[in-house]
């Protein structure tokens, strides 16, 4: 019986989903919630079924929306002119690139410290040198090739004996990557990306940043940290962070000296990269918690200074999101789960070094399986309202229980409601740490 | 009376200070002394008492009173046994050392058979160019490239409980309808819950423990429990007394004290002696090619380095396991310990003639490793960045606690009475889980014995497993380690009900990443 009315009330959500291309709003306690993705991807189809909801195509209508880049570019164009509602969500903001690109998110740091200084911000304070920032300098120096081949030219004879890393701007996974450490070799390959038989290379621009050459070392090895930051909103700033993240290891032990500048199982700590190599290990895939990682570095480096460290990565965070908040489309629908690489040196600074706008949800091990799982699940509770149908117009403040793995980094507006209950500042809470 | 106490008591400290003597760090102690009496602060009119308060204001005197408690500990039983109320007659248990000795003969047959399979020698001088290549790679062994495809571990956990299960007491007459895989008709003297929780008042009694809530309100001034301990911890290892910190370690360490901690009650704090006595093993390792090193290292590629807590720190693993089997101080404690069965095995150099010098005791340690042996070591490298400091205190703990859970003996924290105590527990404690397994002719000890053989490591997560290893060093007893695989079996019990076959079983308790070890001890310690 209740079946049949559940049906009924379906069929006429079709109907006139196919009259105006949208959900209407019907009473969310009958409501069936429905889901749709275009990756192939196991553990986002368990969780969404797992919650009851049902799958559908992208032309009918759903409610949650796990899509990648593409589809969700085809969604905004202003061509295919489609309407949301208020129940309907999707996992990308439309113009994510202004955070995941990697010549954008430093044109965006440096104005973002630019701005600061104009009005003369306590963060914006410079350090030792033209371009150096004492508090903002989370990302290596980096310049955008060709544009700025003259700036960084200038930059390089500063300090001839320094690396540098080539990635083009528009790859991910460790694709085109290469270490330079004379100026020649740059000039090289610019010639030959110039050769007319490689008309593809021309159009590519890259960044080119100092390459980090005393990174933290565990067991002789480099590895990066894999964080996971999921943001529901960008003004106010809303941020999460997972607290499982992984660290990625290389294979090969550390090495600066020239001959294995081109060895990339020695540099690179892309999963994607290391799999290739003759050391890859498929059971543990060359991660290892980040929980294990403080385990380690709070027994043999101190309490404090690992505080330091993890305090100081969420500082870096929270103002590369700052950073891009002003120009990013702050579309209600949208939440998205940030893939952020960072590289701890040997002095404990984290570095940023790039943010993903679709990490990869590839299981290599067992461990990653159950990791990846739970990521999603808590990114779903994190974004649905406690009635666990899409809405918009939920104030988007998930209780303690909702954030399963998440830990609060920033909620701008719960900041400032402190800050209006508290002016004293004497009992802020966590949501106002990084204001 | 009273003279017989003396004459007891003299006694004493004549093996003292002979024992004194013998110990490594004599001759560190005995310059520094001899320093103190040549300096101002000791007269010749008093000298006695100027000796005493000079030794105590410098802190020799503690380093006098730690050294004496580390004799002491190598000395005695691990603890004091109860008085029993009634005294019975104490068992004969000799058949469980003439079955450690037999087992120990096993293992060299098979290590024999093996070599000569693989032909292979025991021991040799090792070949100038493998001992370049490894003296190169040292740091690095994980690229050290031999092939080990036709090794295997000489025996796994599995074998070992075999073993275990065909311990027969002689004289015992098993009665009809009895099941005979029980360990129960071995006469050791196993503790009962509320022995066990009058042996953990700290954790019977709900003191506030490390690794419960680190938010917990503490006492005094500080933030949490988290900062008083660690405040209060500070001050233990300032006053560098070992018996302090032995008792500092019952409610959990803070981890960033928690290595020097286990070392100050190890008395495993790297000296400079000890320093060049690592030194000397290590090139004891490049100096001769012995049939273990493979197997050692086919060890750590097995387990250390296919986890994904440990593999980070395969290499140091490799250097430390290495370093061990050469270590001929392991030798005299595992041989001639009541409970060894004291089988040794002599090698003669390949190629030499039978002479004593080409003749060497196999391995040096007399330890021969088997599947998993790496796992005793794997969690100190969390604790320490240098492989020296970490070589010592793993050494220290393996001859205070781990040997004991290899081999077959009737002492009271032996594998077999952990086994014992383990079975009792659930018999007395969760008797429908113990019926379930009956039912089932599963035997219990069977899903628990990896984790008491390796004392949880590698299936705890590392945070978990320093907790449980903080108890153990701070009551000083295994005993604990039975205690926790009771208690996981209890808290599984609704899914154990459920299944009822033995690969079903090992599904339930497979995953054991979401336990915390302290509420779960402090659990079963504490209702009643």
């Amino acid at each position: 019986m209740a079946n049949s009315v559940a049906d009924n009330k379906r069929a006429v959500t079709n109907n006139l989903s196919t009259i105006y291309g949208r959900v209407p709003t019907i009473g969310t306690d009958k409501m069936r919630v429905t889901f749709c993705t275009d990756m192939d991807k196991s553990v986002i189809v368990y969780n969404f079924e797992k919650r009851g909801w049902t799958q559908v195509g992208p032309e009918d209508d759903w409610n949650f929306y796990w899509a990648v880049t593409q589809s969700c570019r085809t969604i905004f164009s202003v061509e295919t002119g489609y309407r949301m509602s208020d129940n309907q969500t999707i996992n990308h903001f439309p113009n994510h690139y202004e955070l995941t690109r990697k010549d954008l998110l430093v044109k965006n740091i440096k104005r973002y410290r630019k701005d600061l200084e104009r009005e003369g911000s306590l963060l914006a304070e410079r350090g030792d040198g033209p371009g150096k920032y004492l508090h903002l300098d989370f990302i290596p120096v980096t310049f955008v090739l060709p544009a700025d081949y003259n700036m960084f030219v200038e930059e390089y004879r500063k300090s001839p004996q320094s690396t540098w890393i080539m990635k083009p701007c528009g790859k991910s996974q460790g694709a085109g990557i290469f270490l330079i450490n004379k100026l020649s070799k740059l000039k090289r390959w610019s010639r030959e990306a110039r050769n007319p038989f490689n008309p593809n290379l021309t159009k590519e621009s890259y960044v080119i940043s100092r390459y980090i050459d005393n990174p933290l070392l565990i067991g002789g090895k480099k590895f990066d940290l894999r964080l996971y930051v999921l943001i529901t909103s960008f003004r106010p700033l809303k941020a999460y962070l997972f607290k499982l993240g992984f660290c990625r290891f290389c294979t090969v032990k550390y090495d600066t000296s020239i001959q294995e500048l081109d060895n990339m199982y020695v540099h690179l700590t892309n999963v994607s990269v290391q799999k290739h190599g003759d050391e890859y290990n498929s059971l543990h895939g060359g991660k290892m918690s980040v929980q294990n990682l403080r385990l380690y570095l709070e027994s043999t480096r101190g309490k404090s200074v690992t505080e330091k460290l993890f305090a100081n990565i969420s500082w870096c965070i929270v103002h590369s999101l700052k950073a891009v908040a002003p120009v990013m489309a702050n579309d209600r629908h949208c939440f998205e789960c940030y893939g952020y690489d960072i590289i701890i040196d040997n002095k404990l600074k984290p570095w940023l070094i790039e943010v993903n706008a679709s990490p990869s949800l590839t299981s290599t091990t067992v461990n990653d399986r159950i990791l990846k799982y739970k990521l999603i699940d808590n990114i779903i509770s994190v974004v649905v309202p406690p009635d666990g149908v899409p809405d918009v117009r939920w104030n988007k403040c998930p209780s303690p229980e909702a954030m399963g793995n998440f830990e609060l980094l920033l909620d701008e507006e719960l900041a400032a409601q402190d800050e209006r209950d508290n002016p004293t500042g004497k009992f802020r809470n966590q949501s106002n740490k990084w204001k | 009376m009273e003279s017989t106490k003396e004459i007891e008591l003299q006694k004493t400290a004549n093996k003292l200070t002979d024992d004194i003597q013998s110990m490594t760090n004599y001759k560190n102690l005995y310059n520094e002394i001899q320093r103190l009496v040549a300096s101002r602060a000791v007269r010749k009119e008093d000298f006695k008492n100027t000796l005493v308060d000079a030794l105590k204001s410098n802190g020799l005197e503690t380093e006098l009173r730690n050294t004496v408690f580390h004799w002491a500990r190598t000395q005695g039983p691990l603890q004091r046994e109860p008085e029993p109320l009634m005294p019975m007659l104490e068992a004969d248990l000799s058949y469980l050392k003439r079955a450690q000795i037999q087992w120990e003969r096993r293992i060299q047959k098979s290590l024999n058979s093996m070599c000569n399979e693989l032909n292979v020698p025991l021991a040799r001088i090792r070949f100038n160019m493998d001992k370049d290549e490894l003296a190169e790679k040292w740091d690095e062994l994980s690229t050290y490239d031999i092939d080990l495809s036709q090794y295997r571990p000489l025996y796994a956990p599995k074998d070992f409980l075999e073993v275990l299960f065909m311990v027969r007491d002689p004289s015992f007459k098993k009665q009809p309808g009895e099941p005979n895989w029980e360990f129960s008709h071995i006469q050791i003297r196993v503790k009962t819950l509320s022995q066990l929780r009058a042996m953990y008042p700290e954790l019977s009694h709900g003191v506030p423990l490390l690794g419960v809530n680190p938010h917990m309100t503490a006492m005094g001034n500080y933030l949490n429990l988290e900062a008083e301990r660690t405040a209060l911890g500070e001050r233990v290892l300032a006053s560098n007394h070992a018996p302090i910190a032995q008792e500092f370690l019952k409610r959990g360490a803070p981890r960033a004290i928690r290595g020097k901690l286990w070392s100050l009650v190890l008395g495993s704090i790297v000296k400079d002696n000890d320093e060049e006595y690592y030194e000397e093993l290590k090139s004891l390792v490049l100096q001769y090619d012995i049939m273990v090193d493979k197997l050692i290292i086919k060890d750590v590629q097995l387990t250390a380095s296919n986890d994904d807590q440990y593999f980070v720190f395969e290499d140091v693993l490799y250097k430390t396991m290495l370093c061990f089997s050469r270590d001929s101080e392991v030798l005299a404690p595992v041989t001639t310990d009541r409970s060894a069965g004291g089988q040794v095995i002599h090698a003669v150099l390949q190629g030499k003639p039978a002479t004593l010098e080409n003749t060497l005791v196999f391995p040096p340690s007399g330890v021969i490793p088997f599947h998993g042996f790496t796992m005793y070591a794997t969690p100190f490298c969390y604790l320490y960045d240098n492989p020296c400091t970490m070589y010592y205190t793993f050494r220290a703990f393996y001859l205070r606690y781990w040997f004991r859970l290899h081999t077959v003996s009737s002492h009271e924290q032996g594998i077999v009475a952990l086994c014992l105590l383990f079975e009792r527990l659930l018999q007395c404690h969760e008797p429908q889980l113990w019926a379930h397994f009956r039912n089932i002719h599963i035997q219990p000890i069977k899903v628990v014995f990896k984790w008491l053989m390796r004392g949880f490591s590698g299936h705890l997560p590392p945070e978990q497993l320093l907790y449980l290893w903080d108890l153990i060093l701070g009551y000083d007893s295994l005993e604990i380690v039975a205690l926790l695989a009771v208690t996981i079996l209890s808290f599984r019990k609704e899914n154990l009900m459920q299944v009822n076959t033995l690969h079903n079983i090992e599904a339930v308790l497979a995953d054991l990443s979401s336990l915390k070890v302290m509420p779960l001890l402090q659990l079963v310690l504490l209702k009643e």
